[in-house]
């Protein structure tokens, strides 16, 4: 693991007029890592990441993007794709894409493009017009404007919100790989679902306050396996026992149960036996992080 | 700087390349030399054919004399130039018919006209009563009042009958009558540095001509700006580009990548008004229509680029600024209406400072920069200011130019990233104190 740091937030807060959208946010995004920043709408993030791509100022506190005090310069070497982001509409679509790499001051990209659209399988979208395809594909090629210029750091705010399945897994594929480079990603997500599967580092943000901070692996096994996946007929009053349970979820054919402080589980298996519910399935599993999110901020709260 | 100039290529090429573009570039010349044309065209339509009149000369001399002076005011001795603005009196032709007055019975004879008037036999008719020479009134009946125009031409025609029949009676010549009835010639004459130059019409035509295609050029660049301010924001590429340039790169390079697609197509048209000027006149002489086009000195090219740029960039900014504080085009609109009030309020100044270019009026109209642009060329084609009055004009201009953009530039910035609602003015006056 390398202890190069990519990003450096220090006491970092954003106001505007009466409202706090980040508050004394500090962070740390390790090289080489996907970073994910998470947390519900209007809880900051957006602000958090408009701040390291220099498109707004913090009030107070620091950033520090590759060991270097934030500056114009620095941009060129993240690629951002934002969460409200857009194409020229009547543009073609290799145009907006070497314009967008110039931007970047990168030049001669034809190549780059002719590969980036044939792994985004849009090779033959080349000389469309944006307002010619599918918002599916035209997240594509906003991908694709975050990574022509083969940035160091690409921050990704949800980036899958309404592809399809396919999708998802193809520009998730990409993303890995390019953490398998080196880059670093950050990646900001109010599906803590999609995260989970993605992030090796996590940051929680709620309320413009940082909740936690930490790899997803430390904080999973900080948290023990407290969580019960039971597949059972009968048995319904010994879940609902609040001694022993403190959350009930129920999906389709099985429920998902919370253990209460100081309950074995080994106590709630015998409970249910001795209660004469069948029992297809019982197995201990790591909280989700969703669980760990609404537990932490119901603890802040 | 390499970004700022992809930003100007990108806004160049995609405009230029543009169907619309090209469109307009065409379309607008002739849309332009329709508006000197159809309206003289329109007045020429005699629609409904000739206006047939029966008259009733109780006099018994003026028929003869009626039916000359019309025939006479529709062919006038000698037409001073090209340019009349009602060619032919409205081109409205007349079919007469002398009805013998039958003496006392005249009211059974009213009554058959009427009759014939109302089964459209004729379109009107003339009582010219006994007494016409003297007191000179005479009654015109007609189904349709609101023919100004004919009854303005019969009237005339009415006139130059009773005044020829008058000199008759007073026994004045032939050859003096003819004389009487000559028409005056008046030629306006502009003093240039060259001399003296013969102007008759022609001038007003490139004064109004210039000061409605620089009016035309800022509104429709303005326009445009605006559009394409919009246009990023709706569909959210703002942020996608702040995060590469800074967003007064962005502003600036939109603002001289459109000043730069302007100056183009301006360039096509002088140089399509050039080529006329030097072949096409050539060429009408040849067909025997006689156009003139003032000679039009190099410097005034020069200080029609320089003032075009002074009110594009004033006011193609501030749709920069709008832009950035509304959410949709029709918002947009809505909060670029004072502005265009503005433009054509400052369009219109053009007819007083062409009657008067010197006075202190049409001085301070061209100083304050809002007006400065049509108003200065104005006077510099009508009749050229001192330098000094130029120099100043531009200086105070430019001078507000750069503040403008200053404003613009810190409201811009946060006005591109709010979504969800328009920005209300004093917000923005704040975003700009603020920012």
């Amino acid at each position: 693991m390398t202890t190069d740091i990519t990003v450096q937030l220090d006491r970092v807060s954003k106001r505007f007029g009466d409202f706090t959208a980040v508050k004394e946010l500090s962070m740390t995004v390790r090289a080489g890592r996907v970073f994910g920043l998470l947390g519900p709408n209007g809880a900051g993030k957006t602000t958090t990441i408009r701040m390291i791509v220099n498109i707004t100022a913090p009030d107070t506190g620091t950033i520090q993007l590759f060991g270097a005090r934030i500056d114009p310069a620095l941009q060129d070497r993240i690629g951002y794709l934002p969460e409200e982001r857009g194409l020229y509409r009547r543009m073609k679509i290799v145009d907006q894409l070497r314009f967008f790499a110039e931007l970047k001051n990168v030049r001669n990209v034809e190549k780059k493009i002719d590969e980036w659209l044939a792994r985004v399988k849009l090779s033959e979208w080349k000389h469309k017009r944006s307002l010619e395809l599918s918002k599916g594909m035209q997240q594509k090629i906003q991908f694709l404007t975050a990574v022509l210029h083969d940035p160091d750091l690409l921050i990704l705010d949800e980036p899958f919100s309404g592809l399809d399945p396919i999708n998802v897994e193809l520009l998730k594929e990409i993303v890995l790989d390019l953490k398998r480079a080196g880059k670093t990603i950050i990646f900001s997500t109010h599906q803590m679902e999609v995260a989970e599967r993605i992030c090796d580092d996590i940051c929680l943000l709620n309320r413009s306050q940082k909740v936690f901070e930490g790899s997803l692996r430390e904080i999973k096994s900080s948290f023990g396996r407290n969580s019960v996946a039971v597949r059972c007929e009968g048995g319904d009053g010994v879940l609902d026992d609040p001694a022993l349970v403190s959350k009930l979820v129920r999906h389709a054919d099985e429920a998902q149960a919370l253990l209460a402080q100081g309950a074995d589980a080994q106590v709630l298996l015998r409970r249910l036996i001795d209660s004469g519910a069948r029992i297809g399935k019982f197995e201990m599993v790591e909280p989700s992080l969703n669980d760990i999110f609404i537990t932490k901020v119901t603890e802040n709260a | 700087m390499t970004k700022f100039l992809a930003i100007i290529k990108r806004e160049y090429i995609q405009r230029v390349r543009a169907r619309m573009f090209i469109v307009s570039t065409i379309v607008l010349p002739l849309v332009m030399s329709l508006f000197g044309i159809v309206p003289a065209v329109v007045l020429s339509i005699d629609a409904g054919g000739p206006m047939r009149v029966a008259v009733v000369d109780q006099t018994g001399k003026i028929y003869t004399r009626l039916e000359e002076a019309l025939v006479n005011d529709e062919q006038p001795a000698e037409q001073p130039d090209q340019f009349r603005s009602t060619p032919s009196v409205g081109g409205r032709s007349f079919v007469f018919e002398q009805v013998v007055s039958v003496g006392p019975d005249a009211d059974e004879q009213r009554a058959r006209l009427e009759q014939r008037l109302g089964n459209k036999e004729i379109d009107g008719y003339l009582i010219l009563p006994p007494d016409f020479l003297q007191h000179g009134k005479a009654e015109f009946f007609n189904n349709n009042p609101g023919d100004v125009l004919s009854s303005r031409v019969l009237r005339s025609a009415l006139n130059r009958a009773l005044r020829e029949q008058r000199l008759i009676e007073a026994n004045v010549d032939p050859a003096t009558r003819q004389g009487l009835f000559q028409p005056v010639d008046l030629q306006s004459v502009k003093m240039g540095a060259s001399g003296e130059e013969r102007d008759s019409g022609e001038r007003f035509f490139l004064v109004f001509g210039v000061g409605f295609v620089m009016y035309l050029a800022i509104l429709m660049y303005g326009q445009i700006i605006l559009g394409a301010v919009i246009e990023e924001k709706e569909t959210r590429i703002a942020e996608i580009l702040f995060s590469s340039v800074k967003p007064f790169t962005l502003m600036m390079g939109k603002l001289v990548g459109v000043s730069l697609v302007a100056l183009t197509q301006l360039l096509i048209w002088a140089t399509a008004f050039g080529a006329f000027a030097l072949y096409g006149v050539n060429l009408l002489a040849s067909r025997g229509l006689k156009v003139n086009i003032p000679s039009v000195p190099l410097a005034h090219y020069v200080y029609f680029v320089l003032f075009f740029l002074l009110g594009y960039f004033i006011y193609a900014t501030i749709y920069a600024l709008v832009g950035s504080m509304v959410t949709t085009a029709q918002e947009g609109g809505q909060l670029a209406m004072p502005i265009i009030l503005i433009l054509v309020v400052s369009f219109y100044l053009f007819l007083p400072v062409s009657r008067s270019p010197d006075s202190s009026f049409s001085f301070w109209v061209s100083m304050i920069p809002f007006s400065a642009p049509v108003a200065m060329l104005v006077r510099i084609v009508a009749q050229t200011p001192p330098f000094w009055q130029i120099a100043l004009s531009l200086l105070i201009g430019f001078g507000t130019v750069v503040a403008i953009m200053w404003i613009a530039s810190r409201i811009y910035r946060v006005g591109m990233l709010m979504y969800g609602k328009r920005a209300s003015i004093p917000e923005a006056l704040r975003w700009a104190r603020q920012a």
